[in-house]
C-alpha cells in the first residue's frame, strides 16, 4: 500500500479528516483519523514562571478551560511543594463539579442526543440540538439553558469569572466566597439535582425504551475491549479532581493504580508518520498497533472508562444509576464486569452528570467553603510537579519542570482526547468496515454512523480552528488501497 | 448590562488570533464606545457564547477569518444572518456562534436582533506567539474606528426601539 504523507499545511487546515483505504474486493485496508490540535504548547511554556500556567493553559481549549486551569494549579502546587488548605481544595472540587455539570449537559443534549432523539439517519439539518428541541419540546431546551447557566454561575462565584476561571493558583485559591454566595450555590445544587433526574428520565424515555437503540449500543460495530483509565479516590470511587490513576484491563481486573507523579512509569506515547498526534499506550503492556484485547496497550479514558475503573459513586442517586447501568448492560450491578460498548459512553456521561450535580449540592453545604483560610503561600521549591484531573474528555495530565526560580524548563501535557486517539481510530475503522464499500456511494446516514463511533468520545479539536466561521467541516476520503488515489470524498460543513 | 455588546473573540497566544483581544484593549478606555456598549473578551467556543448573547439587543463580534481572498489585515464586515448554523456536530468545538444564536432564539430567550461580525483577514492563527503579524497589528486602529461607527449607528436604532417600546407601553 502506498505510504501516506500528510504535509503540515494540509494538516493545519482545521478540518477533521478521515482517510479510508479500500481493497479491490471492497474490504477496508486501513483508516486514518486526523484532527487538528494546538501544537507546540509545551515549548511555548518554557521560560515562563510556573505560576502563570494556571492562566495561560486555559487558552489550550475553548471548551474546557476549567480543566486546564485545575490541572495547571495542581501541577504548580506540586512544583512548590505546597499543600493547599482544606477549604481551598473544597472550593476547587466544587467549582470543578459545577463545570462538569454544565459540560456534560451540553454534550448529552447537543451532540449525543440528536443521534437518538432524531435518529441516526435523520437529515443533518434536523439531527442537531434544534431537532432535539423540536422533538422533546421547548421546556426541555429551557431546562438545558438553565442548567448551563447554573454551572456558569458556580464558576463565576468561585472562579472569579464565568468566562475563564482565574482564582486557582499555587497554594490554593485567591478569592473567598461569602455566606450569601454559599446560599446561592446550595440552591443551584438542588436545582441541578432536579435537572439530573429530568435527564435520567429523558435517557429512559428516548434511548433505553427503544430496543433498536439499545441493540445498536451493544452491537459489535461499536465495541472495543480495551484497558480503561480514570482517577479514583481512596475507596476506588470516581473523583474528577483528585486521587490515584487506576487502570483496569479488558476483563475488569486492576492493571495499575498509581500516583499522578508516576505517570511516566505507566504511560508511553506511540508516533505514526502520518499524524502529529501521539498515541498514548500502557508501557507495561506495550504498543501492538491499533488493536484491542489484553495484549494491546491501547486504553480509553472517557466517562465510560471512569465508570469501568471505579467501584461506584459517592452520591446516592449517581450510585443508583451506576448500578442500573451495569445491571442493564452486563447483569452485574456492582460493575465488576466492564462495559466496552462505545455508545454506552453517552449513558455513562449521564451517570457522571448526576454525580456532578449531587456533588455541587453536597459540597455547597460544607461550612468550610466560606473560610478565610484558602491560601498557603509557597515557601520553597521542588522544581517538578505533575497535576492530573479528569477532564470531561479524559484524563488530563500537566507535568512541569522548573529551575530554582520557578521558571519552566520543560513541560509535558497529555490532554483528554489524546489518550483516546488510538481507540477513536479503531472505532472509526470498525464502524466504517461494515458500511463503506468501494464503488458504492457514501450516504449521509453512513457518514453519520461513522461519526457516531467517535462522537461518543467528544473529541477535542484544536482551538486554533475557533476562528470564523467557527465550525469545522468533516471530510471523508476514500482511497484505492493499491494506488492511494482518492476515488471518492464527502464533506459536511 | 448595556443593550449593545462588543464581543471580542480569539486566543491571545495564537499570533493573529489575538486580534479581538488587542481591539478590546484599545476600546477599553474609549468613552464614546464604552458609554453605550459593554466589551467582553472570550477565548471560547460553542454554547459558552450563548451565555454572552442573552439579553443583548445588538452585538458586534470582533474576530479573525481566513478567506484566502484578501491580503492579511483586510477587514471584512458580515451583517446579521450571513453565517449559518453548523450541521456537523461531532465535537463540542463544532457548536458555532450561529447555532448557539439560533438555539437561544428557539428557546424564546431574549436574543440580539442584530449580530454583526467584524473580522480581519488573518495570516497566522496557528502559531503559539503573543505578537500579531504586522498587517493584522496595523488593522487594530481601523477596526476601532469601524466599531465606533457601528456603535453610533446601532445606538440610533436602539434608542428608536426604546422609544417605540415606551410609546406602546403607554398606549397599552
Amino acid at each position: 500500500m502506498r505510504k501516506i504523507v500528510i504535509d503540515p499545511i494540509t494538516r493545519l487546515e482545521g478540518h477533521g479528516k478521515i482517510h479510508l483505504f479500500i481493497h479491490d474486493d471492497g474490504s477496508l485496508a486501513n483508516c486514518y483519523f486526523q484532527v487538528p490540535e494546538l501544537r507546540g504548547f509545551e515549548k511555548f511554556c518554557v521560560g515562563r514562571p510556573v505560576e502563570e500556567m494556571c492562566r495561560i493553559t486555559t487558552r489550550i481549549c475553548g471548551v474546557c478551560p476549567d480543566a486546564h486551569h485545575m490541572a495547571a494549579a495542581k501541577a504548580a502546587d506540586a512544583v512548590f511543594g505546597v499543600t493547599i488548605p482544606s477549604a481551598a481544595r473544597k472550593l476547587r472540587e466544587l467549582v470543578y463539579n459545577g463545570f462538569y455539570a454544565g459540560d456534560h449537559t451540553t454534550h448529552f443534549y447537543a451532540l449525543g442526543g440528536p443521534d437518538f432523539v432524531c435518529g441516526p439517519d435523520a437529515p443533518p439539518a434536523e439531527r442537531n440540538i434544534l431537532g432535539v428541541i423540536a422533538k422533546v419540546g421547548l421546556d426541555a431546551g429551557k431546562k438545558v439553558i438553565a442548567q448551563r447557566a447554573r454551572g456558569q454561575r458556580v464558576i463565576e462565584i468561585i472562579g472569579g469569572k464565568k468566562v475563564h476561571p482565574v482564582t486557582a493558583l499555587p497554594g490554593g485559591m485567591s478569592k473567598r466566597i461569602t455566606k450569601e454566595e454559599q446560599q446561592e450555590m446550595i440552591k443551584i445544587g438542588d436545582d441541578m439535582v432536579e435537572f439530573a433526574k429530568f435527564t435520567i428520565q429523558v435517557l429512559n424515555d428516548v434511548v433505553l425504551a427503544n430496543k433498536a437503540y439499545v441493540d445498536m449500543i451493544l452491537s459489535d460495530a461499536y465495541t472495543h475491549k480495551t484497558y480503561n483509565m480514570g482517577l479514583v479516590d481512596a475507596n476506588n470511587k470516581i473523583n474528577f479532581y483528585d486521587g490515584m490513576v487506576r487502570v483496569t484491563g479488558p476483563d475488569g481486573a486492576e492493571h495499575a493504580k498509581y500516583e499522578p507523579k508516576n505517570y511516566l512509569d505507566y504511560v508511553a506515547e506511540h508516533v505514526e508518520p502520518y499524524s502529529y498526534l501521539k498515541y498514548p499506550f500502557l508501557k507495561k503492556v506495550g504498543w501492538k498497533g491499533f488493536v484491542d484485547g489484553k495484549d494491546s496497550g491501547v486504553y480509553k479514558a472517557t466517562p465510560l472508562s471512569r465508570l469501568n475503573v471505579s467501584d461506584g459513586m459517592t452520591t446516592p442517586l449517581a450510585q443508583e444509576e451506576y448500578e442500573r447501568f451495569y445491571e442493564t448492560l452486563t447483569g452485574d450491578r456492582m460493575g465488576k464486569t466492564p462495559v466496552h460498548s462505545t455508545l454506552a459512553t453517552h449513558w455513562a456521561r449521564v451517570v457522571e452528570l448526576t454525580f456532578a450535580c449531587e456533588a455541587v449540592a453536597q459540597q455547597a453545604r460544607d461550612e468550610e467553603i466560606t473560610s478565610d483560610k484558602i491560601f498557603e503561600p509557597p515557601t520553597g521549591i521542588i522544581g517538578e510537579g505533575v497535576g492530573i484531573v479528569e477532564a470531561p474528555r479524559g484524563t488530563l495530565t500537566h507535568h512541569y519542570k522548573t529551575d530554582a526560580k520557578g521558571i519552566i524548563t520543560e513541560a509535558n501535557l497529555i490532554v483528554g482526547t489524546t489518550n483516546n486517539n488510538a481507540p477513536i481510530s479503531m472505532s472509526i475503522k470498525k464502524a466504517a468496515e461494515g458500511l463503506i464499500k468501494k464503488g458504492a456511494p457514501i450516504t449521509d446516514g453512513m457518514l453519520n454512523r461513522i461519526e457516531m463511533a467517535f462522537r461518543a468520545y467528544d473529541p477535542c479539536f484544536g482551538c486554533a480552528t475557533h476562528s470564523l466561521p467557527g465550525a469545522m467541516p468533516m471530510e471523508i476520503f476514500i482511497h484505492d488501497a493499491a494506488t492511494g488515489e482518492i476515488v471518492d470524498s464527502v464533506r459536511r460543513n | 448590562m448595556k443593550p449593545m455588546l462588543i464581543l471580542c473573540l480569539g486566543n491571545d497566544v495564537l499570533t493573529d488570533d489575538a486580534f479581538g483581544f488587542r481591539v478590546a484593549e484599545e476600546i477599553e478606555h474609549d468613552s464614546a464606545i464604552r458609554a453605550h456598549a459593554d466589551v467582553e473578551v472570550a477565548a471560547l467556543a460553542g454554547f459558552a457564547l450563548l451565555d454572552l448573547l442573552v439579553d443583548r439587543r445588538a452585538v458586534l463580534i470582533v474576530d479573525t477569518i481566513i478567506t484566502g481572498n484578501a491580503p492579511a489585515g483586510t477587514p471584512h464586515f458580515y451583517p446579521s444572518g450571513y453565517w449559518t448554523p453548523s450541521r456537523c456536530l461531532v465535537s463540542s468545538h463544532q457548536v458555532n456562534l450561529p447555532t448557539a444564536l439560533r438555539f437561544g432564539q428557539e428557546m424564546g430567550y431574549s436574543m440580539p436582533e442584530c449580530v454583526d461580525v467584524l473580522a480581519v483577514e488573518a495570516q497566522d492563527v496557528w502559531t503559539l506567539c503573543e505578537t500579531m503579524t504586522p498587517p493584522v497589528q496595523a488593522a487594530v486602529t481601523k477596526a476601532v474606528l469601524r466599531i465606533d461607527d457601528w456603535v453610533r449607528e446601532k445606538r440610533r436604532s436602539v434608542v428608536l426601539h426604546g422609544k417605540r417600546n415606551k410609546e406602546s407601553a403607554l398606549a397599552g
